[in-house]
């Protein structure tokens, strides 16, 4: 497929708004505020799945820490979409995942999925409606399920379940976050 | 718990406490210890201190969503899951089902609610702030509402018996807008906030302090012999606390109430009605409805304390009709429910801050910046509204979620959210709203819960003052943010409604004048005496600062009150 039909397709697809990062407490609120339309009916095929697959591992990539699908970030994916969110970003996540077939995301090698990607988001910057976009979804998503599951978050973070004590103290070089 | 119905012959007590929470704990505390025996009456399900805190020691990988709020818990928590974070899977279960316990908003109110033992003490944000003396006195100078039958010296030696039970940990300042407490060791400042300190000092002669906070930094024996211990910085207080390091009900009062023996606790039943006793002209018990079966009881005491909650127990006295109040319990002047008040929430500033690179912090603190209020105070006059407006909020360093918004994916991204990212700073106001008869809440004509009680209507907004100083809130936020020095300050607005403030009050007033007040100096009911409504029920105007201390306060001094009275064969 030709670079700018890859462009045109990706581009066709972003139907949401870019966002900077709010606090998840504030998609928490709003999430409750929201007309309750039910969504309990999302799931994905098995080729949508290995396109979820294939960019959670993108986004994070096993390096001499798991990555996304090592610690079961896709069906996490899925299984959120399904109990957190609601019909308009669930057809925010199908349309990005139809274009993603469309520029046949699957038989790209990962130098040209990389570039689909860095495409992608720079197009997401650009989107002005209400729902959240396709890459957002899958960004925070990915980060959420492998930032906060069991092996992830031990191999990125020093975890301390019960800190006990309250202490200002000076950065070390390269020390990594804190996480409880 | 014990509860002993048998032995006391027609269930007779002392006195009856209605409510568990913050309130009502500290009202059967005060009551058990000076020698009364009580009952005290919760009407949601038990919740064991430290036993039934499941969600304490789960690991973030243990829940399922992570935090996140999902579609099931806001469709039945569809009031409470308003709130930040309270839809959440570490919390949500220890909220009110909204759906079974409906409230119709003809305005809509963000009504937050806990039914359990202990009630909202157990997930409240400790912040605790006495009342300055101007407090007491707006009102009467400005011609707002009514005057407060009492002023700041009357609960100040009160404040100083709560502070000392419930464990405060603060800085004193030595101002007279925001009085100093008895205090356990301060919490510190983080580099950054120090760094905002000292500007704010500099440039506008504005104090900052570090939050004061019901975690004990540094038990005294009056906690440890309840087995409390030191707080261990975790920051999860909302689950409920395993080491019982900050205050509620469950881990302050209700065992200091129970180790004297005294306190007999009724789970599951719902106080739906006073009982009026036409001829000795006073309340003689109160009626019940089990909320699991349904079934009606009745108990009697000699003297009853209302801690539902200041719309509960609104609510309790409009439900309470007799030949002499037929118009609601000590309703003569028709002023129960109205004047409800709240702090407006929701507004302020955020900013990036360079620099700092060097500095962290092991453990979490579980407590914030405080900024007292400045408008309308010393100098500063203000034309477009009244009153004034604290900030909270503080500087932490970014984590992972940094990376949501940002550029990149791929090993490199992932290994920079690792580390630390850059210091980032956010403030928000808790504003002061005014009195004012036609915010309240009322009774539905028509429409019942499933246990057949009255619906709970609420009919309360904002008004032009409220909006005006939410303006403000707003641009001194960015004001103060950029005079720091911090860069991208963000305002932020959050489309919010009354009630989010989480500091109801005000559906009971006390005053003075029978005809415009519910409560007298002493929080007993004007035209009955042996009734006492010691929550926020009781509150004649709203100061800025969070309420709980000064609802405790007014309820150790009502109790001592009231047990002095009953010696004396007054009550
Ligand atoms: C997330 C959150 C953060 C907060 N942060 C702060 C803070 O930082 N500082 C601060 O000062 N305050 C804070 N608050 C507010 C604080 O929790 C309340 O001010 C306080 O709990 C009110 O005490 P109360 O006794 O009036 O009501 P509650 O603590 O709500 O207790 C009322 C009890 O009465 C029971 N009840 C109700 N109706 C009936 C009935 N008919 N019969 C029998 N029982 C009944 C309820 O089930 C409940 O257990 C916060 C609250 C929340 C939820
Ligand atoms: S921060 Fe302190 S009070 Fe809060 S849960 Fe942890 S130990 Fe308990």
């Amino acid at each position: 497929m030709k670079r700018r039909e890859v462009i045109k397709n990706v581009a066709l697809m972003l139907g949401g708004v870019f966002s900077a990062p709010t606090l998840m407490a504030m998609d928490n609120w709003e999430n409750a505020t929201k007309p309750n339309i039910n969504g309990a009916a999302f799931s994905l095929t098995e080729t949508q799945q290995r396109i979820v697959a294939e960019i959670a591992e993108l986004i994070i990539p096993k390096t001499n820490t798991p990555g996304a699908k090592d610690v079961g970030v896709p069906a996490f994916i899925e299984m959120m979409l399904k109990d957190c969110y609601k019909t308009p970003e669930h057809q925010s996540f199908i349309d990005g995942l139809d274009s993603m077939g469309k520029v046949k995301f699957l038989e790209l090698n990962t130098d040209e999925r990389r570039g689909v990607l860095k495409l992608l988001e720079q197009e997401t910057k650009k989107i002005t409606s209400k729902t959240t976009p396709f890459w957002r979804l899958i960004k925070e998503l990915t980060l959420l399920g492998y930032f906060t599951s069991e092996a992830g978050l031990k191999a990125s973070f020093e975890y301390v379940q019960i800190p006990g004590k309250l202490e200002l103290i000076k950065l070390k070089p390269n020390q990594k976050a804190y996480a409880y | 718990m014990n509860l002993n119905i048998k032995a006391n012959k027609n269930n007779t007590f002392d006195a009856i406490v209605v409510g568990s929470g913050m309130s009502g704990g500290f009202a059967a505390k005060e009551l058990t210890e000076r020698g009364l025996k009580v009952l005290m009456i919760e009407r949601g399900h038990e919740i064991k201190h430290i036993e039934d805190y499941d969600t304490a020691m789960q690991e973030p990988w243990d829940f399922e969503h992570r935090g996140k709020t999902t579609n099931l818990s806001a469709e039945e928590r569809w009031a409470n899951s308003r709130f930040w974070g309270l839809g959440s899977e570490e919390v949500v279960n220890h909220l009110t089902n909204d759906k079974e316990n409906p409230y119709i908003e003809k305005r809509a109110f963000d009504w937050i609610r806990a039914y359990h033992t202990g009630g909202k003490s157990m997930h409240w944000g400790r912040q605790s702030y006495r009342w300055g003396k101007h407090d007491f006195e707006s009102n009467a100078k400005e011609g707002i509402g009514i005057d407060w039958p009492i002023r700041y010296e009357d609960l100040e030696s009160w404040y100083t018996h709560v502070e000392k039970f419930v464990g405060i940990s603060g800085q004193k300042e030595g101002l007279e807008v925001l009085p100093d407490g008895h205090f356990l060791p301060a919490m510190p400042l983080f580099a950054p906030e120090a760094h905002f300190k000292n500007k704010m000092m500099e440039r506008f002669n504005r104090p900052v302090t570090v939050g004061r906070v019901a975690n004990l930094t540094q038990p005294q024996d009056i906690h440890i012999v309840l087995g409390r211990a030191s707080c261990q910085y975790r920051s999860k207080c909302q689950r409920g606390c395993p080491y019982g390091a900050y205050y509620s009900s469950l881990s302050g009062s209700i065992p200091a109430a129970m180790r004297t023996n005294r306190l007999s606790i009724l789970h599951d039943s719902i106080v739906a009605e006073i009982i009026y006793d036409e001829q000795k002209k006073r309340a003689s018990g109160v009626r019940i409805i089990n909320q699991n079966n349904m079934l009606t009881e009745e108990y009697f005491a000699k003297i009853i304390f209302l801690n539902a909650g200041s719309i509960n127990t609104a609510a309790l006295m409009l439900n309470s009709k007799s030949n002499r109040f037929q118009n609601g319990f000590g309703n003569e002047s028709d002023q129960i429910g109205r004047n409800l008040m709240d702090h407006q929430l929701g507004s302020g500033a955020t900013a990036s801050i360079e620099g700092f690179e060097d500095d962290y912090v092991y453990g979490q603190r579980p407590n914030a910046m405080y900024i007292p209020r400045f408008r309308n105070w010393g100098n500063d006059k203000q034309a477009a509204y009244l009153r004034g407006f604290g900030y909270q909020g503080g500087a932490s360093r970014e984590g992972w979620n940094r990376g949501v918004g940002a550029d990149g994916f791929g090993a490199d991204f992932k290994q920079g959210l690792t580390k630390p990212g850059a210091w980032a700073i956010s403030i928000g106001g808790f504003g002061e709203i005014l009195p004012n008869p036609t915010n309240r809440i009322y009774l539905d004509a028509e429409k019942k819960d499933k246990w057949g009680i009255p619906m709970i209507v609420t009919d309360a907004a904002f008004v032009e003052n409220d909006w005006a100083m939410r303006k403000d809130i707003i641009a001194s936020a960015v004001e103060m943010l950029e005079t720091a020095g911090f860069k991208n300050v963000t305002p932020y607005d959050r489309p919010t409604h009354m009630g989010l403030g989480i500091h109801d009050m005000g559906t009971a007033r006390m005053g003075r004048d029978p005809k415009t007040s519910v409560l007298n100096s002493f929080n007993q009911v004007h035209d009955c005496k042996n009734v006492f409504v010691t929550d926020g029920a009781a509150m004649t105007s709203a100061s800025c600062v969070n309420p709980s201390i000064t609802y405790m306060a007014l309820t150790a001094r009502a109790a001592d009150f009231a047990v002095k009275a009953l010696k004396k064969k007054d009550l």
